[in-house]
């Protein structure tokens, strides 16, 4: 039994010592110390020596988040020689120092109890195998945007094989409608086609088009998959992956009627500019007309402090740079040009910063406005549009800019894909985009495992951003399916078939359909599907014969930890 | 050795990079030249969005590293170059820095950090606190074991001819160790006490505080440490080895040569007896040096050492031949007979009654004979170390008038320069440029030096001019006693029948091993080197030992090499690294001159403790580590080999990925914000060490007073987006770090108030939005407007002078408690020269170029080196993990292709 200082995380607002002494003496407790980072290899090889030396059959480490290090200190017992399932983690620090950070004392008592009820429930597990799965070498990507294809090429490299999924008629997503983009200033199209051609050279890669995901089944390892095809004929296919990647991208906002004159002539997002910068041609003209003087709107969609509910509060990280890059796209197409930007902070992060600069040097202004005094546009004298504007850099001086074309540098904003996330199971964050498990630890898996994200469906992030991170992704997949097998957390319920007479309550809570039907001895009885089975016990109370138990959390266990929750702290 | 892929760094997107193909199967080599895994995140407080603390999410990541089956680790190593092979592999040549411990052995237990008697500061916590030169980096430290820092031989240590740690005793002296400080110098001489007093102390011209205020007092320091210790300890503590070899060895002669060979030989367990044709043992420690210089309870007190090992010393006993000796069942000899003889000068007049030879004299009033020239005129003749002391002792008899006769100048005398200026300071009056042509006598007494005034002539064979009489110039000076020192020489007339001699009578050697042409005679000593000094015939002494050892061992001699010091150091880089000492004048010369000394009292003052202490304490560590061997005496696990060497390994490896991370932006380089100058600016990575869980003062202080600071000034973009320190682009962390900080310190100081001049908040990734509307909700203000400079008060606070946009831009001032300049992350440049026949492109900023970001990122311009995390540019640690997996990815798609090919 190890307390962790965690530095001072823990040790600042528990008494560890106290801590340590208050559970010396429960039964079954041999070794018991504190340690200031328990997680650092020094203490590792420590817990290591006294498991060897002492003989032990159980650990409990009280620490942080078992989500931190739960897989950390298995492998600590496994490295020992000790079944890592008879470990147990405590979490005394979200739980105690973190939530209680007034009360010493509180903290401290909780930690107690805590820790008791951890070393009994250690007292009575049992050694248990990992369920063993082999893994189908093979993974499905969804979406065949700029993230999905690079990352198909990126397993095929490894010698795994792709199915993409896209919903559209033909690859690419939006990086195949964009002209010339930054940093390296290459076509968004022919990037593209360069991935299309590398796919097609690759055996290994079957890409569906015009396709939807109908059903997932399985698990990690081996999920089957039902895929919805057009073409040639509408069909369903089935396939069987080890992993999953989704790459679905995002949505750009779409400016309310009204917001900075949206919907009045002249006033359009920067997509559409960006489209209008692609044309053919020299010159920069709008429905015909010349265009002279240019204002951009920065942070429409985005940032939005004051929006109230459902509001987008993130910062949508490309669009800064796309606007001041195409400043210079527009100063390249009509030198004369004269172009006014209105914006909040200007976020032109690492080395974008450089294109900032060359707007400004050729001769872009900058305005910054107050969230709080936004610019107005309406429309002007003479077919052109006047946007008024308080700019901060110049004392709050309000300026009247005459306009032929208002850009609205708009956000990103989370796709609608209500159905995906639903056969996917897709964790959706507070910001409507996918969550990842962690931005460090695990940037690119989510809770379900198996099942990865990447590009912009997680966030808003740039073309080279997006495909950096599905790279990443092909490691993390490929990680597991080189490997051939992955071994799932035993830690399930389980039947016992001599007390089951299959009354289907049980199948009927499990929200993983893990439970099945089966014959034992003449008699139709209740069968866990391990591989299914996500342990998290909704079942087994529903058993009115008792027949369910949890491995690891066994009715035993539970009772015993109450117990020592319970006990009286002297 | 072959690998799949070398990894170069062990940051964060190192380790990601090497634990990804690791899992996926690949061998990987991670390379770190640093002695922990884990790089500059370790280090953090905490990390944005999540407040994740930073030991959190590392820690498990270090250890999944070094254990990982499939990736050997190399920690304190350096890639030293990468060669690209025709297949598409890489050679890669590696330099493993020797750690100095035996990681095998190390239990990390810190003991020999806790004795180490070097404080460095601390690069860790970013030179806030010190650490020591035996070191663990930090308590999260993988793999967790010590390393000792050595640059190369501090050069007091590297002066020594006799191979004493001087900058070891020294370092001894300022921790207050003054009985391990005796033990280490007895480890290369028994002659501590001797030395202190009187050796020459060429350590102290190669004093690196000669550049500054002046060197220290190394030779006093030591005599401090020997008068202490014996003082203490009147009878050695030392005995004879329990193991003894049946070998015997006859040392011929007690002098320095002598007794330092017989030391060293009885502690290897050889049975010594040491001949010696005086009466009493020391040779010109006893005879020739006066007893004002160096006291004789001293030298006997010396020799008590080298007695207490077991060594026999028969005085009184002349050996004339060896190869009796050798019969007599001695298995080595060692001749160490000096330089007995003066040199007679060879004019007329020599053997009058009062012409005296300078060692004979010496040696008498040595002895105790009471030789009185009270009233006389005494002329020395000669300008050598020998002719100062006859010179000074005449004085101390009485003499009315002593005249150095030297026939040089003053600036070719061969005397210690500190000796002349005694001399002169007690009344020894110098003639140059003047010789003695004959000795004129009177009723068989000498009455006066016929004498010829002389000039620098052509210079002779050894560049010197020769001085040549001027014609005519004649003169005589009256003289009542005439003492000749015009050199010294061997008496070996005796071992010509065995031995091969030189011309002017010294032993012929090999200059390595001391060996003569007789191979079980060995010489060592003024009589193979002629009259040098003390400290250079300990060195002879020693060394004989060492080989003579070797020989009745009968092991190899040839090419063995027997001093195994570092290079010296580089003065200037040890100079270069001082940022800011303090000015420490040395202590005075503790010379007690006067006219005429009457008697024979010690004429230098020992050193109080305090002043040892002090002097000690102006030592900067030139070397690091001060050879004190306290880390090896302390070792519980014996795992300190401080004879470790470095090693250079080749491996063959399928693709490189470079992950060398980045370095900060030198604040200094901004003066205007007066970084190292002011005590309360302070960087933000030393802001985040004074937030983090292993924070240096378990608080958050400011430096001038140690005060909690209540009004904490953050000042963004401190060397980014500046063309004026060259360079222009944004470091896209310093905002959010800043934010996170803000956050920090509202937590830990609830009082304090916290204001950020920004220029635009960057807040651009996942969270980081959400992160910044946080921290102002908490309170943080946001002033958006560039500092111009920075003012300290008396009282250590600090004036900013701004631009404040928000409010009109007016020009506005503010006053806070401590300013924390968040600085920006600059490229490390040495990055190409790794690379021997591939060009490794940079960008405009110098970061690794990223050849093809759209669809390859991590791609470099050489075809299979990749790069992850912040080497192509700055990143933050999720896009530094992010990219880390991509470079991961093109280098196992690389290995592929290649095997392929194969």
């Amino acid at each position: 039994m190890y307390v962790c200082h965690c530095g001072g995380n823990i040790s600042d607002y528990v008494d560890v010592n106290r801590v340590v002494e208050a559970v010396r003496e429960e039964p079954g407790v041999v070794v018991a110390r504190e340690a200031m980072f328990t997680c650092s290899d020094a203490s590792q090889q420590e817990i290591i020596r006294d498991i060897k030396e002492q003989e032990l059959d159980g650990l409990v480490v009280a620490s942080c988040s078992p989500r931190l290090h739960l897989h950390t200190f298995r492998d600590v017992a496994k490295r020992a020689g000790l079944n890592p399932y008879q470990y147990t983690q405590v979490n005394i620090r979200e739980q105690c120092s973190w939530a209680h950070t007034g009360d010493r004392e509180g903290a401290t008592a909780k930690a107690i109890r805590l820790v008791r009820a951890g070393i009994a429930r250690t007292r009575l597990t049992e050694p248990l195998q990992p369920l063993k799965i082999d893994t189908v070498p093979a993974v499905l990507v969804v979406g065949a945007g700029i993230a999905g294809l690079r990352a198909a090429i990126g397993l095929a490299d490894t010698g795994i094989s792709v199915y993409v999924v896209e919903r559209e008629a033909a690859p690419g997503g939006r990086v195949a409608r964009l002209g010339r983009m930054y940093p390296h200033g290459k076509r968004g199209r022919e990037l593209i086609n360069q991935l299309v051609e590398e796919v097609q050279k690759r055996e290994n890669i079957t890409l569906f088009t015009g396709a939807g995901l109908v059903e997932k089944s399985g698990s990690i390892g081996n999920f089957q998959v039902r895929i919805r095809v057009r073409e040639p004929v509408e069909s369903e296919i089935g396939v069987q992956v080890g992993a999953i990647i989704v790459a679905t991208g995002f949505d750009l906002y779409q400016p309310r009627e009204g917001e900075y004159g949206f919907g009045l002539e002249g006033v359009i997002t920067l997509d559409d500019f960006l489209e209008l910068l692609d044309a053919p041609g020299a010159g920069l003209n709008f429905r015909g007309r010349e265009v002279k003087d240019v204002v951009y709107v920065y942070c429409v969609g985005s940032r939005q402090g004051a929006g109230g509910e459902g509001a987008n509060r993130y910062c949508s990280r490309y669009c800064c740079n796309a606007a001041v890059h195409a400043a210079s796209l527009a100063f390249d197409k009509s030198p004369g040009v004269r172009q006014y930007h209105l914006f909040r902070d200007m976020r032109t992060y690492g080395r974008f910063e450089l294109f900032y600069q060359e707007a400004l040097r050729r001769g872009a202004v900058f305005l910054k406005f107050d969230e709080s005094e936004p610019p107005r546009v309406e429309r002007g004298e003479g077919g052109k549009l006047k946007v008024t504007v308080k700019d901060l850099l110049t004392c709050g001086e309000e300026f009247e800019l005459q306009a032929d074309l208002v850009v609205l540098v708009t956000g990103m904003v989370p796709r609608e894909n209500g159905k995906l996330v639903d056969i996917l199971k897709l964790p959706v964050g507070r910001d409507g985009f996918f969550n990842e498990i962690h931005p460090k630890l695990r940037p690119v898996e989510t809770v379900v495992d198996g099942l990865f994200i990447c590009g912009t469906c997680q966030g808003p992030k740039n073309s080279s951003e997006s495909v950096a991170s599905a790279l990443a992704a092909v490691t993390q997949s490929a990680s597991i399916l080189k490997k051939g097998y992955v071994e799932l957390e035993p830690l399930v319920a389980a039947v016992d078939p001599r007390r089951c007479n299959w009354c289907g309550e049980c199948a009927g809570t499990c929200p993983y359909s893990a439970i099945e039907r089966e014959h034992y001895q003449d008699r139709e009885v209740a069968r866990v599907n391990e591989a299914v089975c996500k342990g998290c016990g909704g079942c087994v109370p529903s058993c009115s014969r008792g027949a369910l138990n949890l491995k690891g959390y066994s009715d035993e266990q539970i009772r015993a930890m109450i117990d020592a929750l319970a006990k009286e702290i002297c | 050795m072959n690998y799949d892929v070398l990894v170069i760094g062990s940051g964060i997107g190192g380790m990601e990079s090497a634990l990804k193909l690791g899992d996926m199967g690949y061998r990987v080599l991670l390379v770190e030249k640093e002695a922990s895994v884990g790089g500059k995140m370790i280090l953090l407080s905490k990390v944005f969005p999540t407040l994740d603390c930073a030991s959190c999410i590392s820690t498990p990541k270090m250890a999944a590293t070094v254990h990982h089956p499939n990736i050997d680790v190399l920690i304190y190593s350096e890639v030293e170059e990468i060669r690209k092979l025709p297949g598409g592999q890489f050679a890669v040549r590696v330099r493993r820095k020797p750690t100095f411990v035996h990681h095998s052995l190390c239990t990390g237990c810190r003991q020999c950090e806790m004795n180490c008697n070097v404080a460095v500061p601390d690069q860790f916590n970013f030179d806030m606190v010190a650490r020591r030169a035996a070191y663990i980096p930090f308590p999260q430290a993988v793999p967790k074991k010590a390393v000792i820092e050595r640059e190369g031989t501090s050069p007091c240590s590297f002066a020594c001819p006799a191979g004493i740690k001087a900058h070891g005793y020294i370092a001894l002296v300022r921790s207050g160790k003054y009985r391990e400080a005796f033990e280490l110098v007895l480890e290369s001489t028994p002659l501590v006490g001797s030395l202190g007093r009187a050796c020459y102390a060429p350590c102290e011209g190669e004093c690196t505080r000669n550049r500054l205020e002046g060197p220290l007092p190394i030779r006093r320091i030591k005599r401090f440490i020997a008068d202490r210790y014996y003082a203490e300890h009147p009878a050695p503590r030392l005995s004879p080895p329990q193991e003894r070899e049946d070998k015997r060895v006859a040392v011929v002669g007690a002098g320095p040569a002598g007794l330092t060979a017989a030391f060293f030989l009885a502690k290897k367990g050889y049975r010594v007896t040491v001949f010696e044709a005086g009466p009493q043992p020391g040779g010109m420690l006893r005879t020739a040096i006066p007893s004002y210089r160096l006291p004789k309870e001293v030298v006997a007190r010396d020799i008590e050492n080298v007695v207490a090992l077991g060594v026999e010393i028969k005085t009184g006993c002349r050996v004339e031949n060896l190869e009796e000796l050798k019969n007599e069942g001695f298995d080595a000899i060692f001749v160490a007979t000096g330089t007995p003889r003066s040199r007679p000068m060879g004019i007329e007049g020599e053997d009058l009654e009062g012409v005296y030879r300078a060692l004979d004299f010496l040696q008498q009033v040595n002895e105790g004979r009471r030789i009185s020239l009270a009233g006389k005129t005494v002329v020395v003749v000669g300008g050598g170390n020998v002719a100062v002391d006859a010179a000074r002792v005449a004085v101390r008899l009485g003499a009315r008038r002593v005249i150095v006769q030297y026939r040089r100048t003053k600036a070719e005398m061969p005397a210690h320069e500190r000796e002349v200026v005694a001399a002169e300071r007690e009344g020894v009056e110098f003639q140059f440029l003047s010789a003695p042509l004959k000795f004129v006598g009177s009723g068989g007494k000498v009455a006066a030096v016929e004498s010829v005034r002389m000039e620098p002539g052509e210079p002779d064979a050894g560049g010197r001019r020769k001085p040549e009489p001027v014609a005519g110039s004649g003169y005589r000076i009256a003289a009542d006693v005439v003492i000749t020192a015009i050199g010294l020489e061997p008496d070996t007339g005796a071992f010509r029948k065995i031995l091969p001699l030189n011309d002017n009578g010294t032993i012929r050697v090999d200059p390595h091993t001391l060996q003569t042409a007789v191979p079980y005679v060995f010489a060592g000593g003024d009589v193979v080197t002629g009259p040098s000094m003390i400290v250079k015939a300990v060195a002879q002494g020693r060394r004989a030992a060492f080989f003579i050892d070797r020989y009745l061992k009968g092991e190899e001699l040839k090419g063995v090499e027997f001093d195994y010091r570092m290079p010296v150091v580089d003065r200037e880089k040890v100079l270069g690294r001082q940022q800011s000492y303090r000015t420490l004048p040395p202590v005075e010369e503790g010379e007690l001159l006067q006219e005429r000394p009457g008697d024979f009292s010690a004429t230098e003052l020992p050193l109080s403790e305090e002043q040892a202490r002090y002097s000690a304490g102006r030592c900067l560590d030139c070397g690091v580590c001060s050879e004190c061997r306290q880390c090896a005496a302390t070792c519980p696990a014996g795992a300190v080999d401080l004879s470790m060497k470095e090693e250079q390994k080749e491996y063959q490896v399928g693709a490189v990925i470079i992950a060398t991370g980045f370095q900060f932006f030198p604040a200094r380089e901004k003066p205007q914000y007066g970084y190292g100058k002011f005590k309360n600016v302070i960087t933000g990575m030393q802001m985040d060490r004074l937030l983090a869980p292993t924070r240096p003062y378990n608080a958050v202080l400011r430096p001038s007073d140690g005060r909690v600071p209540e009004n904490i000034a953050f000042v963004l973009c401190t060397g980014s987006r500046d063309r004026s320190v060259n360079n222009p682009v944004c470091s896209r962390v310093c905002c959010m770090y800043s934010i996170k900080q803000n956050q920090l310190i509202m937590g830990a100081l609830p009082l304090a108030d916290v204001t950020v001049y920004y220029i635009d908040i960057r807040a651009f990734g996942k969270g980081y939005e959400e992160f910044y509307n946080q921290a102002r909700d908490m309170g943080a203000r946001f002033i958006k407007g560039r500092v111009a400079r920075i003012e300290e008060k008396e009282d250590g606070n600090l004036l900013l002078y701004y631009e404040d946009i928000d409010h009109g831009g007016k020009l506005a001032r503010a006053e806070h408690d401590l300013v924390v300049l968040s600085t920006g992350l600059l490229p490390n440049p040495r990055v190409p020269e790794l690379f021997g026949n591939a060009k490794l492109e940079l960008d405009e900023n110098l970061f690794v170029r990223e050849v093809d970001e759209d669809l390859n990122p991590g791609k470099t311009s050489i075809e299979g080196v990749f790069v992850a995390g912040a080497a192509s540019g700055a990143r933050d640690i999720p896009d530094s993990i992010l990219h880390a997996g991509a470079a991961a990815a093109l280098a196992a798609a690389y290995v592929e292709r290649i095997r392929m090919k194969k």
